[in-house]
């Protein structure tokens, strides 16, 4: 099989201010890379003109974009709208759900969605207590629960769970400890670990750093911009021959 | 003179939520009266948009702007897996 070149990035943080600076670093991408994939945070307030800037700088390239909103994409309440606009614009949004994307012959599954927090195996919350606390956990939960469902689902060759969230501690290294429960769950590599993939990307832990792995051997990438200092970073599956 | 944790704590909140900057990865630290900023963002416009909602928050005290500016770079190599 041929291999797959997956370009991956987060946290891009788009704004009037910004426009037409990131459309110039990803010129060219199609002779990198087959498929883009944005781990979201692609907005700094999360309003439909910072949405605007983001899909002028992502459409019309000649690869599949797939893309997760983050949580600053939430900030304004107009996350279904932002939604809406992407996918007008030829990008592929996933919200908590799957896609395959076909390369040359090749079917590229993607799952995910934003993610949540919650913390890491041992120093986690729980559904207890106050129904602030439940509602937290409860929402990482469901989000857990579509995912291992959408994973399952997906008929693909090769699968990688696109995230804003992150799935392990690892990648949250240079985070102060304090606050990775804000920053990720161990729920959302629990879901990869029952149904397997070969790839898990994330952003949102902007001090964090790039490499990881699920308790279950899946390969976790930190593509947070600040993380990155690359427009993207090109990750090869099924290398023999990449 | 207010407590240099709680000042600290106080800019942090208004940069999260004030809408010229929510920005959540920049580091306060007080000391006395000295107030620093540590962090990285994209570029300078919103490097001055935090130092003033920062000098805001802080009135009295003075701030000393160490955020740095990442210039996002062509992509590198790439990683086999
Ligand atoms: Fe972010
Ligand atoms: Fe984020």
């Amino acid at each position: 099989m041929r291999e797959m070149r997956i370009a991956a990035v987060a946290d891009i943080h788009l704004g009037e201010d910004l426009r037409g600076h990131y459309r110039k670093k990803i010129e060219g991408i199609e002779r990198r890379a087959d498929v883009l994939l944005v781990g979201g945070d692609l907005t700094r307030h999360g309003t439909i003109s910072e949405a605007r800037v983001v899909a002028e700088e992502l459409s019309g390239l000649p690869i599949p974009v797939v893309a997760v909103l983050g949580n600053h994409d939430y900030h304004s309440d107009r996350n279904e709208e932002i939604v809406d606009l992407l996918r007008d614009a030829g990008i592929t949004v996933l919200d908590d759900e799957g896609a395959v994307v076909p390369i040359d012959g090749v079917r590229l599954g993607v799952a995910g969605g934003k993610g949540f927090g919650g913390g890491f195996a041992g120093k986690c919350a729980s559904e207890f207590g106050e129904p602030e606390t439940k509602a937290f956990v409860r929402h990482t939960k469901e989000i857990a629960e579509r995912w291992r469902r959408a994973l399952k689902e997906l008929d693909a060759d090769h699968k990688i769970v696109l995230s804003h969230y992150s799935p392990v501690k690892d990648t949250l290294m240079g985070e102060p400890p304090e606050i990775y429960p804000f920053l990720g769950s161990y729920m959302l590599a629990e879901a990869a670990d029952a149904e397997g993939a070969d790839l898990f990307i994330h952003g949102h832990a902007h001090a964090g750093t790039e490499k990881g792995v699920t308790p279950g051997g899946i390969r976790v990438r930190n593509v947070a911009l600040p993380v990155i200092k690359h427009a993207y970073t090109v990750y090869c599956l099924n290398g023999d021959h990449c | 003179m207010e407590t240099p944790h709680y000042v600290a704590a106080r800019v942090q909140r208004a940069l999260a939520e004030d809408d010229r900057t929510t920005e959540l990865g920049i580091r306060v630290d007080v000391r006395g009266e000295e107030v620093y900023l540590r962090g990285e963002v994209s570029c300078d416009e919103r490097r001055h948009q935090i130092e003033n909602v920062a000098r805001e928050a802080t009135p009295g005290l003075r701030v000393h702007n160490e955020i740095t500016l990442v210039e996002v770079r062509e992509p590198g190599e790439e990683e086999h897996l």
